[in-house]
């Protein structure tokens, strides 16, 4: 009955774990291709096992294939930035829906609108508005203003979804017990929505390291690291761009993780504070 | 004291600005400017219609529709099965919520890597001396590797389908979390099989977040020129990738007439799905 | 089989079907339920051993505080919940293990469970449709269900058109159509207001009476379970407390428990023996021959015919009166007046001991 799982309990879960083969398949190609020996090629067998690509990519002060080095970097100083914007942008906009006002609905649907517009678009568009105004393109503020239009709308949706999830009586009493409206946020508002909010900073800075069709034509001099790899790809005949897919992976591993650890720490230390009163 | 509606508005103006400067006035811009003459890499402030004239006199641009229209077809009806399929699974034959997350996060670390390095992980895949090819000779299947594998229209639809598949389960979860588990087990004690019930209550309860899902899965591959480049090896030519290549030979005007008409194509079909579905209702849910 | 009452109720009892004991069987409870458990992933036990018959179109309810099995119990009947231990049987056959469908049972659900996309006419025809009845017979025959819990006027609309009520009587009609021997209705009256409550609840008693089936209605409303039950089981930590009839659950009640539990009773240690005492039949006048506590009134609650009058004694335990409004405004007495709480012998009731 209810306990014994049915037939399509099995045919569901061989389904679901070949999609998962078909998910993972291309990744787990470049962990173990990363690694192939100096004779190998981009296909297996492996032909022994070094680190050599991984040595390539580090060789003559990090300038040993293309430019990847300063991308990264420009590429984690724009995440980094296009992350804060969208925090506070983003929160902010999610937090106006909280009372009915007119031009909400524009504020809505012009996020929807710039979700579902190509990326090339936004980009083609926002160059051409600079040609025509005789300004150059640079990353500091087409490039993040260009990410912006990507990131800034799931940020508004999430808090969207999570403030309509809150009851609008926790301010009213908040405002009742004499709260201003700064403290409202403060001591009821952000510890509800905190784990939102961190969520939009990851979403932020992986949509910013992820983009290119937006800032690509926006972003003036050097690359930022999808554009760098997009302009790899074509001459790529060698492991080495598998061994810039472990390091990247294992880059943002780690980010996750860290991210992933330091809400729970916030879970942990609130709970703490509850059970020590 | 500020107004509440002030201070709505005062939260608003940031974003509203951002949207309106990046998004619409230049989308506006590219409308304009499709109406412009041009020399070399320049743009020539002066009315044209030229642009539009050759949009409708060349083959090409039918050619490039049907071929991405077949593309959005295919990948869309793949992702729809997979991504029910999927989101079935976890929502109504996976248990415990632990799991559950565990599975999530499991599709989701995949795309953890950059898209480019995902796109040439298909080389050691379905390459000529790819795995695949591998052990179809090995199994004697065929005699020689099969080249249409990789840079081909088939290897964009894979590639695609594997990259989009999780844009179409996250809408269809999310609809499907939303039904009473009360309304199912109703639905049980009527009498209802496994499969009357995804016919007669899951998939009627779940349209929404099959619309919502569609406009994912559609704008993705209208608007995209860079994977069919790469993952076609130049081969395939969509409206996408033809915009691309006139911008990158500094043909703006053209570029932007050309743009024009696959915004308006793309724009039409979601304007037509979102009469379909509320979305401001369906998130505030 | 039951005669017909002014309503045509002899298309919608349930028909003989196969599974139903052979010729000569007798058919003595429409539920049994033997020594059944439930614990979930091995841990403790939600419902613990319990062992019931309900007579032949009954109106069974269980009741109890939240928490004590009853919901569980239910949903065990209805096979949306597995048995961890015993059987159920429902008209003597055995449907531990049979499919919610095929266990002559329907459930209506504490949320009305609705299908939202379906008129109410669609959501009664639901069943129909599932076996392929044809569209014209399907809608006339869930029609008529619409009329026997009147809603006919209503049935285009959708759920999210009705009111709390009118949904209710949807689900009712939608749950009855399937004709099931046993209906089970998880707290179905909880959602409604007090006033729509009462209407609702002569409602199901009158169906009940009309189809002949039993009807196992779980609530923790005391006043409903009297109100309705031909049989009243009340239940407290996943194990039955006392099963009867509402006049002996609340004339003689088995235990301290229920007599808490089922109100109106004063539970009282009284010279070493524990006894309870039907509050209406307590004064707060000394009485000659009879019982007598020195108490001191906390509070009064004015209740039109009735009036409460909560006590405590002074080593600080709660009692309470209830007397008519003529006896209390003869002599009202105050809060915080030092009075004499008494009653007669007779009305004590030692649990049987």
């Amino acid at each position: 009955m209810l306990n014994r799982r049915p037939l399509s309990y099995y045919l569901l879960s061989t389904f679901f774990t070949a999609f998962l083969l078909f998910l993972y398949g291309p990744m787990i190609c470049v962990y173990l291709l990363s690694f192939q020996g100096p004779e190998g090629g981009m296909s297996f067998p492996m032909r022994g096992f070094s680190l050599v690509w991984f040595e390539t990519l580090f060789s003559a002060q990090g300038r040993g294939v293309g430019d990847l080095h300063n991308s990264f970097f420009r590429s984690i100083r724009l995440g980094l930035i296009v992350a804060l914007l969208t925090m506070l942008i983003g929160v902010a906009a999610g937090m106006s829906f909280r009372r009915k006002y007119p031009g909400s609905n524009f504020v809505f649907y012009s996020a929807i609108a710039s979700m579902v517009v190509p990326g090339i678009f936004v980009g083609f568009g926002i160059s051409l508005t600079l040609r025509l105004l005789g300004l150059r393109p640079d990353w500091w503020y087409s490039g993040i203003g260009a990410q912006l239009t990507w990131s800034l709308p799931f940020a508004m949706l999430i808090m969207f979804i999570i403030l309509g999830r809150l009851d609008k009586s926790y301010e009213e009493a908040a405002t009742d017990l004499g709260a201003s409206s700064a403290q409202r946020f403060q001591y009821v508002i952000l510890p509800l929505i905190l784990p939102g909010v961190i969520g939009i900073i990851m979403a932020g800075f992986t949509s910013s390291y992820e983009e290119s069709a937006r800032a690509g034509l926006n972003i003036g001099t050097g690359n930022t690291m999808p554009m760098e790899l997009t302009g790899l790809l074509g001459a790529a005949t060698t492991p080495v761009m598998f061994a810039v897919g472990t390091l990247t992976t294992l880059f943002m591993f780690s980010i996750v993780i860290a991210t992933l650890l330091v809400s729970g720490s916030i879970a942990k230390r609130r709970q703490l504070r509850l059970t020590a009163h | 004291m500020m107004s509440p509606r002030a201070a709505s508005w005062l939260q608003a103006t940031p974003f509203a600005i951002i949207m309106t400067g990046l998004v619409i006035v230049p989308l506006a811009m590219i409308f304009a400017v499709s109406f412009m003459d041009y020399g070399f890499a320049e743009i020539i402030p002066e009315f044209y219609l030229g642009n539009w004239t050759d949009i409708f006199r060349s083959d090409l641009a039918v050619a490039t529709y049907a071929t991405v229209l077949r593309q959005a077809f295919i990948v869309w009806g793949v992702t729809l099965l997979l991504g029910f399929t999927i989101a079935y699974y976890l929502i109504y034959h996976v248990r415990s919520n632990f799991w559950r997350a565990i599975f999530l996060a499991a599709c989701a670390i995949p795309f953890w890597t950059s898209g480019p390095i995902r796109m040439i992980s298909w080389v050691p895949l379905l390459g000529r001396e790819g795995l695949v090819n591998q052990a179809l000779t090995g199994l004697n299947l065929i005699d020689e590797p099969i080249s249409w594998l990789l840079y081909s229209e088939f290897s964009v639809i894979v590639v695609y389908i594997n990259m989009l598949t999780m844009a179409m389960v996250g809408p269809i979860a999310n609809s499907m979390a939303k039904i009473s588990p009360a309304v199912v087990q109703a639905a049980r004690d009527q009498g209802a099989t496994e499969w009357q019930v995804i016919t007669e209550v899951i998939i009627p309860l779940i349209k929404p977040g099959i619309a919502v899902g569609t406009i994912f899965i559609v704008t993705a591959v209208m608007g995209d020129g860079f994977l069919v480049r790469a993952m076609s090896g130049n081969q395939v030519n969509t409206p996408a990738v033809a915009i691309m290549n006139e911008i990158n030979a500094f043909q703006f005007p053209p570029a932007a007439a050309k743009s024009v008409v696959l915004l308006v194509v793309v724009m039409a079909f979601v304007g037509v799905l979102l009469r379909l579905v509320d979305i401001r209702k369906e998130l505030a849910r | 089989m039951k005669i017909d009452t002014e309503f045509n109720a002899k298309n919608l009892v349930p028909d003989t079907e196969a599974g139903e004991p052979a010729e000569g069987t007798v058919n003595r409870f429409d539920v049994e339920m033997v020594a059944v458990s439930k614990s979930y992933d091995g841990g403790a036990r939600a419902v613990d051993e319990i062992s019931l018959r309900i007579p032949k179109a009954s109106y069974c309810c269980l009741l109890g505080p939240s928490g004590c099995g009853k919901t569980t119990t239910l949903r065990m009947l209805a096979g949306h919940e597995d048995v961890t231990d015993g059987d159920v049987l429902i008209h003597d056959r055995n449907v531990t293990d049979a499919l919610p469908a095929g266990r002559g049972t329907s459930m209506m659900f504490q949320s009305y469970a609705l299908f939202p996309h379906l008129s109410a006419l669609d959501n009664v025809a639901f069943s129909l449709k599932l076996k392929k009845v044809p569209k014209a017979e399907r809608q006339a025959r869930a029609m008529e269900f619409l009329k026997l819990v009147q809603m006919e006027e209503l049935a285009h609309r959708m759920p999210a058109q009705l009111s709390g009520g009118q949904q209710q009587r949807v689900a009712l009609a939608r749950s009855l159509i399937t004709r099931p021997k046993v209906l089970l209705l998880d707290e179905p009256l909880s959602a409604l207001d007090p006033f729509l409550r009462v209407l609702m609840r002569s409602e199901l008693k009158r169906i009940q009476t009309e189809l002949g089936i039993t009807f196992v209605h779980v609530t923790h409303s005391q006043e409903e379970a009297l109100a309705l039950s031909d049989m009243v089981v009340v239940m407290n930590n996943g194990k039955i407390m006392q099963a009867g009839t509402a006049r002996e659950v609340f004339e003689k009640p088995s235990n301290t428990f229920v007599a808490r539990f089922i109100g109106g009773h004063n539970v009282i240690e009284f010279e070493g023996r524990t006894v309870s005492v039907r509050a209406d039949k307590c004064r707060i006048v000394e009485a000659v021959g009879g019982r007598n506590l020195p108490a001191t009134i906390t509070s009064i609650e004015y209740q039109g015919p009735l009036v409460r009058i909560n006590l405590v004694t002074d080593d600080r335990k709660d009692l309470c009166a209830v007397i008519s409004d003529t006896r209390f405004f003869a002599d009202p007495p105050e809060v915080g007046e030092a009075v004499t709480f008494s009653w007669m012998p007779d009305d004590e009731w030692a649990f049987g001991a």
